[in-house]
């Protein structure tokens, strides 16, 4: 692109000079700064972000996007693995591994003789920014009961998904050897990555599915608070999730650790579980509020519980035995009774919503991309979704796909990979080497 | 927390303005015992037809007659999916009667899809009554545990009413497509039931409203006229042409008219002070 395509320097160029003059002198002057640069403006300019230089660390005991705050772009990308020798799966590993970092970190792609096909899909340009980009591996069931010397080692909760009650699945939305989590700020980011890790390892990884989601992003509060998101149903959800900053509460909620019975090599992973819930939004458009507010058990528009003011008000179903407040069968409260027991069952969700197309009747195919983490699989979702099941909702939901997945622990620093316990516990030796 | 409050306050004033015609009007809940003693007998007599109607479908089933009982399979559904919303109240029930294959993760070879799709399949599909004998089966008991228990109930008057529009919402959201007798296509025989089941509950509690509500009334009442019209063009002598034959134009009119009835008979509980 020559500079006499969109006048002689660029926009965001235009902006720092704008902001940079407007230090200087009255705000006024960067009122007409900014409204200049409107004026310069085209169609088809990209949209500009301070975001794209967020970065998420790649490197720790745990793997980021956990407890990673939610960007607004999320997506699952489910994979069959061809690698069975350990050595081929070492080298997935590592691959994925070495892909992730340099993604995550953001950078340069090699530029190859312009006769080769490019290194890299150029969609973000010849500088990768790292754009608050978290990539999450997870390995499903299958990945350990395919492989005879994985097979003693796989997480001792880890089962393939079976249909709970309401769910209709579809073969072709659920399960895979490993499941990739991407978020970061922009969907062509998360596109971008997904790109790569296809175009990199064709011999190892088969695309199963993917479905990619986004959160509606809100303009910061003047007292600097913040509220959980909206679903496609237009409640607030999120608003009962344990707090990611306290990290007891994770060490107990979320993450493996030496206190349980799981593999020594699973420990600082997690159980991930994914589930493609299908809303049907025009139906739910067409329900009444108050029958909305008790189905969820929720205000609509505070995301209060009935017996309190804010969302973060905690419902105390001890008062309310015969549920006059809050339903007995509202969706809050079958999913946390909020008594000492169902601490146990606590889980950390990181849904996203996601829109699809239409359906065959001309419908909306609009639902949540739901996730979340927890230590122990059977004590979180599986009991929490067994509370569930018969709610009210589930004739406004229809779970469609998804999986169970066992979140690995993270790579501890750049002679670390991916995977690499999980290994050693297999009798298969590996060396650390930075790379 | 004030500025929270001013938004909701006003959004709360917008939704005022914008709908002029949300006074709802003055029913009382004993006006209501009527048109639901009237419903819990037209569902009976629905129900204690089906019962009848399966055992015939079924022994057809299993004497092997696969042309009678292919013959019989859209009749035989009608008078269920008339009184849809309150045999599905009993979701055990509607599983295993009426599910269909894309509600199991193996589809059309899932042990767990039973009922009249099931049944379906085989007779349209592969041509065959092999194999059926044990679904006939529990469909006949499943049938009649459901007249059972619809004797025993107390119909709850938001689920009546409610039941106008999730009749609706039903051929909106899975079978306005033909998706839901995909191995026979007698969907407009499905259709004509659910549009007769919504009907009903209407022309019940229309003497409710028909003075407060006329210009809602007359829409809606025009609506049902409007697919009723339409389904008439493809009556056969005993009963639907195959949903193949319906054509685009009607197919989207038909759209049409069951999403506006969706959208208004949602208002038809409100309308009528209930929950």
């Amino acid at each position: 692109m020559t500079a006499n395509d969109k006048g002689p320097v660029t926009n965001r160029r235009n902006i720092l000079f704008g902001v940079g003059a407007a230090g200087g002198v009255l705000a006024a002057g960067l009122g007409k700064a900014m409204s200049a640069e409107r004026r310069n403006e085209q169609v088809t300019d990209a949209p500009v972000s301070d975001n794209t230089r967020q970065r998420q660390p790649f490197y720790g005991t745990h793997q980021a996007g956990i407890i990673t705050p939610r960007p607004a772009a999320g997506m699952i990308a489910a994979f069959d693995v061809l690698a069975t020798a350990p050595e081929d799966v070492e080298r997935l590993f590592r691959t994925l591994s070495q892909r992730i970092a340099f993604l995550m970190q953001g950078g340069e792609p090699p530029v190859f003789d312009d006769k080769l096909p490019p290194s890299d899909s150029g969609i973000l340009g010849p500088l990768v920014p790292p754009d608050n980009l978290t990539m999450t591996v997870s390995l499903g069931s299958s990945f350990f009961e395919r492989r005879d010397w994985l097979a003693p080692h796989k997480p001792a909760r880890l089962s393939r998904m079976k249909a709970f009650r309401n769910d209709a699945l579809d073969a072709d939305l659920c399960h895979g050897d490993l499941a990739l989590q991407i978020s970061s700020n922009t969907p062509d980011t998360n596109i971008h990555a997904l790109r790569d890790i296809i175009k990199t390892m064709p011999d190892l990884l088969v695309l199963r599915w993917k479905q990619e989601g986004s959160v509606p992003v809100l303009p910061p509060k003047p007292d600097g608070s913040h509220e959980s998101a909206r679903n496609f149903l237009g409640f607030r959800d999120g608003s009962a999730n344990p707090d990611a900053n306290n990290t007891a509460l994770m060490d107990r909620i979320v993450w493996v650790t030496e206190n349980s019975d799981e593999p020594a090599w699973a420990r600082a992973g997690t159980y991930q579980v994914v589930r493609i819930i299908r809303n049907f939004v025009e139906r739910w458009d067409r329900t009444p509020l108050g029958e909305q507010e008790r189905i969820i058990g929720r205000n609509k528009a505070t995301g209060a519980p009935f017996s309190g003011a804010t969302e973060h008000d905690v419902p105390d179903y001890s008062k309310d035995p015969e549920g006059t407040v809050t339903p007995l069968d509202a969706h809050i409260r079958l999913a946390n009774m909020r008594t000492h027991a169902s601490e146990a069952n606590l889980i950390l969700r990181r849904p996203f919503n996601y829109s699809n197309g239409v359906s065959k009747s001309g419908q909306l195919e609009q639902g949540l991309l739901f996730i979340c983490y927890q230590a122990d699989l059977e004590k979180g979702f599986i009991t929490v979704q067994h509370q569930l099941d018969g709610e009210p909702l589930e004739e406004y939901i229809k779970p469609i796909g998804g999986g169970f997945f066992f979140t690995l622990p993270g790579p501890l620093d750049d002679s670390d990979f991916l995977g690499r316990t999980l290994l050693e516990a297999a009798g298969h030796a590996v060396t650390r080497v930075r790379s | 927390m004030q500025l929270k409050l001013r938004m909701s306050a006003s959004l709360f004033a917008l939704s005022i303005a914008v709908l002029p015609g949300a006074a709802l009007a003055e029913v009382s809940p004993l006006d209501l015992v009527q048109p639901i003693a009237d419903y819990k007998i037209y569902v009976s007599e629905n129900s204690e037809k089906l019962v009848t109607d399966t055992k015939a479908f079924t022994d057809a089933v299993k004497a092997g007659d696969v042309e009678k009982a292919k013959s019989l399979f859209g009749s035989t559904r009608m008078s269920y999916e008339a009184i849809e919303p309150i045999a599905e109240l009993f979701s055990d029930l509607d599983g295993s009667i009426d599910s269909r294959a894309d509600d199991h993760e193996m589809a059309e070879k899932d042990p767990e899809f039973t009922g009249f799709h099931r049944i379906e399949y085989g007779l349209f599909e592969k041509n065959s009554a092999e194999g059926l004998a044990p679904v006939a089966d529990k469909l006949m008991v499943d049938v009649t545990e459901l007249n059972k228990r619809i004797a025993d109930l107390t119909l709850p008057p938001e689920k009546v009413v409610g039941g106008a529009a999730v009749l609706m919402e039903e051929v909106a959201a899975t079978k306005i497509s033909g998706e839901e007798d995909r191995y026979s296509h007698t969907d407009l025989w499905d259709f004509k039931a659910n549009f007769d089941g919504s009907r009903k509950i209407f022309d019940l509690v229309r003497p409710l409203i028909e003075k407060d509500e006329a210009a809602f009334v007359t829409k809606v009442s025009a609506n049902f006229d409007a697919v009723d019209t339409t389904l008439a063009k493809y009556r056969t002598t005993d009963g639907y042409q195959l949903y193949d034959k319906l054509s685009e134009d009607d197919r989207k009119l038909l759209a049409a008219a069951v999403n506006t009835l969706a959208e208004d008979l949602s208002t038809l509980r409100g309308k009528l002070g209930l929950n």
